[in-house]
């Protein structure tokens, strides 16, 4: 639902971000040399680096299906500036909501975000079209860890966008014990206060449950799922917001005081208020990969593969550290961040540089996930026919009151 | 009334009906192809069935329904559906008189205004229409809040005092969706009562005045009476879309208040239960139209609130 209001809401922020531009924001030039070209430049002051190469596009749009506060701004901006082409972003905020839209057909979108376990369904269902290698120049900078995965073996279909956590997140100027597991949340000091937030969101939820039974996250037994639905609806009186869009705001504003939510949100929660802590907790947090995918119909297939291409530079893709601080598989992002040292804007709007926002990227757990925390996480996968059976409890645990 | 009117024929040439029947035709196509024809996919769509990976199987059952009234399973009850009816229709019922008893003296205050001061309050009812619905519901997020525009007043003013205060927990809650129901379609109600109330003649007021009604019998016996209309019309206005809407519920209530707007919304995303989201459509759509009809049967239409 959120998503179809977004346009609204992304119209303001870019109101504000247009009107934050007209301070006298100070972002020089990267590449201080070619100064006889005219440069572009974001409406932030960001200077758009050059597209390197340059593809053939003859579509003059370009129509991306995303996950809400995903894109850069200045990523966005840049794209549509260096290759003259309109960006028009439609946002959801569950895989589930992806996959409506895309049986509703229409032949809309030309690039899609789905998440790990919901790229084998749309695989399935022939709703993706297989990638061109040819085409893509950037295969190279990606981090191979996040390659050639289970979901998507040889990604014939999709790249790797951002990858990230789903683990515990906790005020500790609010809660005196600190919880250290998912079962820890089922304990009445915080069932009975009722101030938790979770992700609106059924396989992760209903997943971090049955962790707590000792079940497989993945499991298709439907007695097993049963038992996980009544567990649920112990915890269910102890959480005030499902919230999939941006669980942090309540949890900064102190509406609620801890929850599960995932790598990003947290980051940002924690540089707002200090004392937010991330929990990795003992059953494993959940780890988890979006990725991008060219839908089967999608209308501007050359634009797709030109914003992959652009984006997905190392001077691009920086960005994605600064704004949506997440689990980065792209090297080459990393890369030139690690040695970029021009100044820029940090989110919250103070100076800073690339390689500071790579050095705070790289100091913090919650983005650059321990080596055992990474080895006890466990991934969601695709249960094919058993999509119907989480579907139903999960109506069933939100229909109650 | 059977008198032929030979005159009136020549005056009126026999094109008149093909010129009526062209300007009902774009309003005619336009409800044909975006309310007729969805609502049969809807109509035929709920008796089908949930294929592998969210297709829809036209294997006609009525399993849909009973899945809604619980009694999918033999031998079982599960009331989950029928409470979620039961808990919308009671937030629409609390909605609507919340909004009638708000919204009445204002409408009469209105309607008892100088004329010309009349416009200018009607202005300002309408005014907040101005920004758009979603816009007006998040507002309220920043009100109601923990740290919000209401907590902070309230902590001013106890620190005034030098009370203790603890902020109030609003946000989100049950209480948050039905205050912004309220607020969202008090104009709705203010509008049609205002003008049921302005037609009111004055002499009427006189004339009770006259046969020794005091301020109270005059309100019971002449203004409420003729008011009536108005309040029809706008229980109409409120009632049905508090019945269906689901976004103030999902972005007040925390995702936690499921109404049944909020349960069809859910099938064809979240759930991606089409063919179940549709048999909840089509029992909202009756069970609405069930209430509507009973209570205007009961107070009669009023159509002339509509502003004939």
């Amino acid at each position: 639902m959120k998503n179809r209001f977004k346009p609204l809401a992304t119209g303001l922020l870019a109101a504000a971000v247009a009107v934050a531009a007209c301070a006298p924001a100070g972002a020089p030039a990267p590449n201080a040399d070619d100064a006889g070209e005219a440069q572009i430049v974001a409406s932030s002051g960001f200077v758009c680096p050059a597209a390197d190469p340059k593809v053939e596009v003859t579509s003059t749009e370009l129509n991306l299906f995303v996950w809400t506060e995903y894109i850069p701004q200045d990523m966005l901006e840049c794209f549509e500036k260096v290759y003259g082409v309109t960006v028009n972003r439609e946002e959801f905020s569950s895989n589930e909501e992806l996959g409506a839209k895309l049986d509703a057909g229409g032949a809309v979108y030309d690039l899609v975000q789905p998440t790990d376990y919901y790229v084998p369904v749309l695989i399935r269902k022939g709703q993706l079209q297989k990638l061109d290698k040819s085409r893509l120049s950037i295969l190279e900078g990606l981090d191979p860890n996040y390659m050639d995965l289970s979901f998507d073996p040889g990604n014939e279909y999709t790249l790797p966008y951002q990858a990230g956590t789903d683990a515990i997140i906790v005020n500790t100027a609010a809660v005196a014990n600190v919880p250290t597991s998912w079962a820890d949340l089922w304990k009445p000091e915080y069932v009975d206060a009722g101030r938790m937030v979770f992700l609106d969101d059924s396989r992760v939820t209903i997943g971090l449950t049955l962790l707590t039974l000792g079940y497989d996250v993945n499991t298709t037994d439907e007695a097993q799922l049963e038992e996980a639905k009544n567990r649920l609806l112990e915890l269910v009186p102890g959480i005030k917001l499902w919230d999939s869009d941006s669980p942090k705001s309540a949890l900064i504003a102190g509406d609620v005081d801890l929850g599960m939510t995932w790598t990003g949100e947290a980051f940002l929660a924690q540089r707002e208020v200090p004392e937010i802590e991330y929990v990795y907790p003992s059953e494993g947090a959940l780890f988890w990969q979006d990725n991008y995918a060219i839908p089967v119909d999608a209308p501007h297939v050359d634009a797709a593969y030109a914003w992959l291409n652009y984006t997905y530079q190392g001077d691009v893709f920086w960005l994605m550290l600064r704004d949506f601080p997440y689990t980065n598989p792209n090297k080459a992002a990393l890369d030139y961040a690690a040695t970029a040292e021009f100044e820029v804007l940090d989110i919250d709007g103070n100076p800073s540089t690339p390689k500071a926002i790579y050095e705070a990227y790289m100091g913090s757990p919650i983005t650059n996930v321990p080596q055992d925390a990474f080895a006890n996480a466990v991934r969601i996968e695709d249960v094919g026919d058993a999509t119907a059976l989480y579907d139903r409890i999960w109506t069933e645990i939100k229909g109650g009151e | 009334m059977a008198i032929e009117q030979p005159a009136l024929r020549v005056d009126a040439p026999p094109r008149t009906r093909w010129q009526g029947i062209l300007l009902a035709l774009p309003v005619t196509l336009l409800m044909t192809v975006l309310l007729v024809v969805p609502l049969l996919i809807i109509g035929v769509n709920s008796f089908a069935q949930r294929g592998p990976d969210n297709a829809i199987i036209y294997n006609f059952s009525l399993n849909n329904y009973l899945r809604l009234l619980g009694i999918a399973e033999p031998g079982t009850w599960d009331t989950l559906y029928i409470e979620i009816l039961i808990r919308s229709l009671w937030l629409a019922l609390q909605s609507t008189i919340l909004v009638i008893l708000v919204g009445y003296p204002l409408a009469y205050f209105i309607a008892r205004a100088p004329r010309r001061q009349r416009n200018f309050w009607l202005f300002l009812v309408l005014v907040p229409l101005w920004t758009n619905f979603v816009i007006r519901v998040y507002a309220w997020i920043m009100i109601l809040r923990n740290q919000g525009v209401l907590n902070s007043l309230l902590g001013w003013f106890a620190g005034l005092f030098g009370l203790p205060f603890t902020p109030l927990d609003l946000y989100p809650s049950d209480l948050a969706v039905l205050i912004c129901m309220v607020y969202e379609f008090l104009p709705f109600m203010i509008l049609p009562m205002f003008t049921s109330l302005e037609k009111i003649d004055d002499s009427l007021y006189e004339a009770a005045a006259d046969l020794g009604a005091n301020a109270w019998h005059t309100f019971w016996r002449v203004t409420f009476p003729l008011s009536l209309p108005g309040i029809v019309a706008g229980t109409i206005l409120v009632f049905i879309p508090v019945m269906g809407t689901f976004i103030v519920s999902d972005i007040l209530g925390g995702r936690q208040v499921i109404l049944v707007g909020n349960l069809i919304q859910r099938q064809f995303l979240d759930a991606r239960d089409p063919v179940f989201g549709s048999a909840a459509t089509i029992v909202l759509m009756v069970l609405t139209l069930a209430v509507t009809l009973y209570y205007t049967r009961k107070f009669g239409f009023a159509e002339e609130a509509f502003g004939r």
